[in-house]
């Protein structure tokens, strides 16, 4: 029996070439050096767009493209068909997954010198995988046609417009059509199942194509330079040396840490389950503090905290040096040392990238930046700010409470964080300078001048002038004298 | 070749068959902690009914949480519960009320609630109220301002004590005839005010400015009366 079938599997191989394949492929020699933990980073992500394709495959039988259905797909997929919930959860986990072990390898090519001689196209079709892999994120969260989805088009259409000249042309472009609409979903659609998955399956053939004619690379040691005139017989060297073929020898590795990155997702996914969706993707609703996927948290801070002026300048050159300074990457520092142990800069740039993009996350998280739209209606004023107030005082409360100030300004903590806390604001600022505050805006306030009445004015400033410590006197205006202010 | 003759391959597929097996076990309890519970489904606010959310998302920011200690009149005080003209609360909800800081909540208003949320607001916070009109035997809610002379007169006796001989503010109480504070609430209010006090934050109701005392329906509405007609014209 078991000759019969070795018999077919050769009549097949004789015909097919399976084995030759497999011997100049997934069996090619590579240094015995790589076969380490630090090179399982680019098998983890593959694996991951593995089971990208089939969850989004199996989530496209159900899924609708239409601004209509979208979202009542969606719901039918987390709240009725049974283990629905559990495939959104595996994509979303595993789009959070990909985006992050790719980072993990780009951070150690870049760290191991495997971009310099002779690697470089490896390199910069990465960073072509790199920019398609996050265009499948972002598209992936306008997939999930929620408020969410509605409102991150809308910013990035926002900085889109942005551009010189062409700005409105892109805009069209990216929504088939002026507005946010059922065009702009089937576009997207139409973007995030065929288009780019199709081009990062090229592009993958391209990546691994590279990898293979050049070779991995060796474990980096100090000491060790690139010569463009030495290192393709050192490399040859290495690999007859002490050369292993990959599959069965350095796999292993890569196969625990897949197997550990499966592990994870599903973990993740049956623990935390999917995200959303987060309301009907309707602008009139304006309830909402929409929030962009974890990958792209870290641009929501940067488009929140730049200072105005360099919004346009930062936005749309940012990107553009970035791409720049990527591809020209292995051109830059072409040859010489490849250890990290050498390469200070190197290694202070991946850290430096890593803070910056923790505390943007983090701090898109917590997005202080954001007003909390139902602030005013739901955060009462703590009953310390209310006892012993006047008549008038009393009435400023309410003022504060109705022109939605508390949206921004939070009293005791509670309230949105976007301006300054004003438990304490009576020893900051004068009865002046609150009128002027109140009235002109400035410093990011709106000018509230238009919409409040003397009177409302003036109670909002009589009870605003209440608001300090026992044991702190109220700031006092310079040019009264002091016995007056008493 | 070595791939294609491994001897354990009958091993290898009772473990395969296994994993599958235990994998479709697995996925046939659909009880993961993940999986979103409907009630974390997201609705529309119009949708909301549960009287204790509504009040918590619209209502408590200036009425405060537990509807005692609060910046405007708190609702949980049995005696403005059992004062307030119903039609007219509801009214107050749907429409607010022009020129003060109470905002219309009806989405035929401008607001965000639906005529059946305003129903459930109305319901829950005034009841129970029925059985304590019957007893309290407050003065009417609504009535003409009286007399302004007269009104002078019953402020001295029932007011001045903490808000001064001129109005103005005294030991324990502020300013009632400041024309901003009267620029900002309603000739409603003010009389509101006399009969219910404010019990959160010290000022007794009608009966109590002077023990064994109660002010009479007239007495209310003149001292309304005189505090309008502070008011800058």
């Amino acid at each position: 029996m078991i000759k019969r079938l070795q018999q077919i599997a050769q009549w097949f191989d004789d015909r097919l070439h399976l084995t030759k394949l497999f011997e100049s492929t997934a069996g090619h020699h590579v240094p015995k050096s790589s076969g380490s933990w630090f090179y399982v980073f680019g098998s983890g992500t593959l694996l991951c767009l593995m089971l990208q394709l089939v969850t989004g495959t199996c989530l496209a039988f159900v899924y609708v493209p239409s601004a209509d259905e979208a979202y009542l797909t969606l719901e039918y997929l987390t709240y009725q068909q049974p283990l629905g919930w559990f495939l959104r959860a595996l994509h979303y986990w595993g789009s959070n997954f990909m985006v992050g072990i790719m980072m993990l390898h780009m951070a150690q090519v870049f760290l191991f010198g495997a971009y310099k001689y002779p690697r470089e196209l490896t390199w910069i079709t990465g960073v072509l995988l790199m920019f398609v892999t996050l265009g499948l994120a972002f598209t992936g969260q306008v997939m999930r046609f929620d408020q969410d989805a509605y409102w991150g088009l809308g910013i990035g259409t926002a900085i889109m417009g942005r551009v010189p000249i062409i700005g409105s042309d892109l805009v069209h472009l990216m929504l088939a059509g002026p507005i946010i609409a059922g065009e702009t979903l089937s576009r997207f659609f139409t973007l995030h199942v065929f288009i780019l998955p199709g081009t990062i399956l090229a592009l993958i053939g391209v990546h691994l194509r590279l990898v293979l004619a050049k070779g991995i690379n060796e474990y980096p040691k100090p000491g060790v330079v690139v010569k463009r005139e030495t290192y393709d017989q050192e490399y040859e060297a290495i690999i007859k040396k002490e050369g292993v073929p990959f599959v069965p020898a350095a796999i292993s590795k890569d196969l625990v840490f897949s197997a550990l990155v499966m592990f994870a997702i599903f973990t993740c996914a049956a623990v935390f389950g999917p995200k959303g969706p987060k309301g009907f993707p309707d602008p009139t609703y304006i309830q909402t503090a929409p929030q962009p996927d974890f990958f792209f948290l870290w641009v929501y801070s940067v488009a929140a905290l730049l200072p105005p002026y360099t919004e346009t300048f930062v936005l749309l050159v940012g990107p553009v040096v970035a791409t720049l300074a990527l591809f020209a990457l292995p051109f830059i520092s072409n040859t010489g040392e490849k250890s990290a142990r050498k390469r200070p800069i190197a290694v202070l740039t991946v850290v430096v990238s890593l803070l910056a993009l923790s505390l943007l996350t983090w701090a898109g998280i917590r997005s202080p930046w954001s007003p909390e739209m139902t602030a005013w209606t739901s955060d009462s004023t703590p009953a310390a700010f209310l006892k012993g107030r006047s008549p008038l005082e009393l009435q400023g409360a309410l003022v504060l409470q109705y022109k939605q100030c508390r949206n921004c300004h939070s009293l005791d903590g509670i309230g949105g964080e976007r301006g300054p806390d004003l438990s304490r604001i009576a020893t900051r600022l004068t009865r002046d300078q609150l009128i002027r505050q109140v009235i002109q805006g400035g410093g990011n306030m709106p000018a509230y001048g238009k919409n409040l009445s003397p009177a409302e004015v003036e109670a909002l400033v009589a009870f605003m002038l209440t608001l300090h410590p026992s044991n702190v006197p109220p700031v006092r205006d310079s040019t009264i004298p002091a016995q007056a202010a008493l | 070749m070595r791939f294609f003759c491994r001897e354990n391959w009958g091993q290898q597929l009772r473990q395969a068959t296994a994993l599958v097996g235990l994998l479709t076990l697995v996925s046939g309890c659909d009880w993961m902690p993940g999986k979103p519970k409907p009630a974390e489904r997201w609705q529309p606010d119009t949708a909301i009914t549960d009287f204790a959310n509504l009040y918590q998302t619209q209502c408590a920011g200036c009425h405060s949480r537990d509807g005692r200690m609060a910046a405007a009149r708190p609702l949980n005080d049995p005696v403005y519960r059992a004062f307030v003209d119903p039609k007219i609360f509801r009214q107050v909800i749907a429409q607010g009320v022009p020129g003060t800081t109470m905002p219309a909540f009806a989405q035929s208003a401008g607001g965000l609630l639906t005529d059946a949320q305003i129903d459930i607001l109305v319901q829950n916070l005034l009841a129970g109220a029925e059985s304590d009109r019957a007893t309290l035997r407050l003065p009417p809610y609504r009535a003409a301002p009286g007399d302004v002379q007269r009104g002078a007169v019953a402020f001295q006796t029932f007011c001045a004590k903490c808000h001064g001989k001129d109005g103005k503010g005294g030991p324990t109480g502020g300013s009632v005839v400041d024309p901003n504070y009267l620029a900002l609430v309603s000739d409603q209010a003010l009389r509101t005010a006399v009969v219910v006090g404010r019990v959160d934050l010290g000022m007794p109701d009608w009966r109590g400015y002077v023990s064994g005392r109660p002010m009479t329906d007239t007495e209310v509405s003149d001292v309304v009366a005189w505090l309008i007609s502070h008011r800058k014209k």
